[in-house]
């Protein structure tokens, strides 16, 4: 049965305790989510943190080790193909036959999805328009652009009308217009009531396309919520990187002397030869301060950067890490 | 089911794209076919010319040069009258199998069995004629030594006779020849034994050689299409398509059905085209076509679910290929697609129709030198299904336990 928060949220993809192991090695570990009716779900982590092994566990190439996930309230493993019958994959490499027309690759995957003729044909032309290969339906995908072939390899994934899309980051390698033109498709899936699990390492794709995410790293899922959830765990804090030439470990102590004595929340993310991360609320209050402190230790500031925090910033909170490591 | 005709279309649409791998399957059994006609495909017997030269010129003699001319010697033997020198020249050159010098007063000498040389000069660059003309040679003098040994009386008279004897006294030779011949025809041709002769029942006529050719071509086409699409699944793989098949609730034997009808479609067409052109230069009967080409679907269909299992076994496109193709060449060896497995010895021949290929080619043959269509035996069409059922459960094993998914 799907798993219910409240009255009015239905869970069509729900995630309990799944985990995936290879020998010793923990490639999802004990993870739960779950997304509802008409919301994209984000799952944001760098590469190798788990997002794709997840993807095809809920997708059944891979057999969970322990726990359970539902789509559409269908059981992946006990009731495995009425669940892919509601699921539509676009994987994240291509997946088409290059040497069938594209509408030949739309037709076939209806089929495979058990569409019926009379209502693939319908399907096919409506798709083809979506995907903005309406023109060229009969020609080969060899033929076609990074761009076309990624539209079409989306359009191979939705067109049986799918309930629950999974996406593994469909964006990687794709050019600035065919990404927007995903953006739009993945909008257009949501808005028509899709339950959409989106996977990526783009930090601004996901705040602009997620109702809420999980942010996984190492198998693990290390923060969960929505956009604006996440970014709570901020605060009202900003970011400031300092550049420059000064000795980091003693500059760091002295910010933390002069900062404490203001009672502000500091917390250092990053740190270089030349330069430190870190997170402050009320930043530019405290920016005088800091500038003495580096003073103190005999070394300069030759560039200050300051900007509001963003998931990256709770990603390096949370991890140490840049989401692109 | 719905979904294996989808894959079935999806196949067909997909390999009319790839017309070169198509030509190359029906271009190298026709190739090859093509040069073993051309070398083996005229049923010509050997000939030659013997040069003679008779300075002779009398009754024996000629009779010596009639030898070579008469029956089936005739026709492989062209005997042409020449002088020495330029006989000697041509048989130099290479222009004939042997030079035949019957001297002046050979036929004096044998009559009065005084020794005389014939002379023979055979071609160095040729075996079987020279050999022939040579033995034929060595007949003649034996037969004419027996003859004087039998006829001395008869030889004696004619020798002491005048230039022109008159009838009577040719008549009274030939009288004491017959005569002769009469008391020792006994003695030469002895009923010693009794035989009774058995005729055996009339045996069909050995097919010609290059007939027994077609059969092993036609499965080199059959080999080279069923290896080339059984490579079509780590094709896949490697488009993602069948990862992606695995995303979707459709069946993998259905998605390998399709690809198994398709694969019989496609080697019926490719060993059809072969089959259609064998057909028609050697004319064998269009009633056997279909039987002939559903043998080859069949068959082709097993050797591809083969071929599929084993390229599947591998961990890598590369290693697959190589293994697969290394295997051809053996399997083509040995199952008689360049030595009739018919001209080969028997136990030869048995291995060649152990392997897959060459039990195929045995039946093809069957089926098209018999009189009536459909000559191939139900236990042999079973067996060949139960082959392909078996290849393509263990290809569904493949698929499912991990090709797919990687």
């Amino acid at each position: 049965m799907p798993h219910r928060d409240t009255v009015w949220f239905v869970a069509m993809l729900n995630v309990q305790e799944l985990s995936k192991n290879y020998g010793d090695f923990v490639a999802v570990d004990r993870i739960s989510f779950s997304a509802g009716k008409g919301q994209v779900f984000g799952l944001l982590g760098p590469n190798g943190a788990g997002k794709s092994t997840t993807i095809n566990c809920i997708a059944g190439l891979l057999k969970p080790t322990s726990g359970h996930a539902s789509v559409a309230g269908h059981d992946i493993v006990s009731d495995g193909k009425a669940a892919r019958r509601n699921l539509g994959v676009v994987p994240q490499e291509l997946a088409l036959y290059e040497d069938l027309p594209a509408v030949e690759n739309l037709r076939y995957w209806g089929k495979a999805y058990g569409i019926t003729s009379a209502a693939l044909e319908k399907r096919v032309t409506e798709v083809l328009e979506y995907i903005g290969l309406s023109d060229r339906a009969k020609d080969l995908p060899k033929e076609f652009s990074g761009g076309m072939k990624r539209r079409l390899n989306f359009g191979c994934g939705i067109v049986h009308k799918p309930p629950v899309i999974l996406l593994d980051e469909p964006t990687v390698g794709v050019d600035p217009q065919s990404r927007a033109r995903l953006f739009e498709m993945v909008e257009a899936e949501r808005d028509a009531g899709a339950c959409v699990l989106y996977t990526t390492h783009y930090m601004e794709e996901a705040e602009r396309l997620c109702d809420s995410l999980a942010i996984i790293d190492h198998g693990k899922l290390i923060a969960q919520g929505s956009v604006n959830e996440l970014r709570a765990k901020l605060g009202a804090r900003d970011v400031l990187q300092l550049s420059g030439h000064f000795p980091v470990e003693p500059t760091k102590q002295a910010i933390s002397a002069l900062i404490e004595r203001g009672n502000a929340d500091l917390e250092f993310l990053a740190q270089e030869e030349d330069s430190i991360t870190l997170t402050l609320s009320h930043a530019s209050q405290h920016l005088p301060a800091i500038f003495e402190a580096v003073a103190g230790t005999g070394g300069s500031v030759s560039e200050t950067s300051l900007r509001s925090p963003n998931l990256e910033t709770l990603f390096l909170l949370l991890t140490g890490k840049e989401l692109r490591e | 089911m719905s979904f294996a005709l989808t894959s079935f279309r999806k196949d067909i649409a997909r390999w009319r794209q790839d017309f070169v791998a198509t030509l190359i399957w029906v271009a190298i059994p026709l190739m090859i076919g093509g040069l073993i006609t051309t070398l083996m495909g005229q049923d010509v017997k050997p000939h030659g010319t013997l040069l003679l030269v008779d300075e002779d010129q009398t009754f024996l003699s000629e009779l010596i040069v009639g030898a070579y001319s008469a029956g089936e010697l005739g026709e492989l033997i062209s005997v042409e009258e020449t002088s020495s020198r330029d006989g000697l020249e041509r048989v130099n050159d290479g222009e004939a199998s042997g030079l035949l010098i019957i001297p002046e007063g050979f036929a004096e000498a044998f009559l009065e069995s005084t020794p005389v040389t014939l002379t023979l000069r055979t071609n160095p660059s040729q075996t079987i004629l020279p050999g022939i003309i040579q033995n034929v040679t060595e007949i003649l003098l034996d037969a004419g030594f027996y003859a004087h040994q039998l006829f001395s009386d008869e030889i004696e008279v004619l020798t002491s006779m005048t230039d022109n004897p008159s009838d009577a006294q040719v008549a009274a030779i030939a009288v004491a020849i017959n005569n002769k011949m009469e008391n020792v025809a006994p003695k030469l041709f002895p009923p010693v034994i009794e035989i009774e002769i058995v005729e055996p029942p009339p045996a069909e006529p050995s097919p010609p050689l290059v007939l027994l050719f077609f059969p092993g071509i036609i499965m080199m086409a059959v080999v080279f299409a069923s290896n080339g699409l059984a490579s079509d699944f780590w094709r896949e793989r490697q488009l993602g398509t069948l990862r992606r098949l695995v995303f979707s609730p459709a069946r993998l034997a259905e998605f390998l059905m399709g690809k198994a009808l398709a694969a019989a479609l496609i080697i019926a067409v490719v060993g059809g085209f072969t089959m259609v052109l064998g057909f028609l230069y050697h004319g064998i009967g269009w009633s056997h076509l279909v039987s002939s080409l559903l043998w080859i679907a069949v068959s082709g269909v097993a050797l591809f679910a083969w071929f599929a299992a084993l390229q599947m076994l591998f961990s890598s496109q590369k290693t697959a290929s190589v293994i697969s193709s290394m295997l051809v060449f053996p399997l083509l060896m040995a199952g008689g697609s360049f030595f009739p497995l018919a001209v080969l010895p028997g136990w030869i021949a048995a291995i060649g129709r152990a392997s897959p290929n060459g039990f195929m080619a045995d039946r093809l043959t069957t089926e098209i030198t018999a009189a009536g269509a459909w000559s191939i035996d139900l236990n042999s069409w079973l067996l060949v299904i139960a082959g392909a059922i078996v290849g393509l459960a263990v290809c569904v094993w493949r698929l499912r336990t991990g090709f797919a998914r990687a």
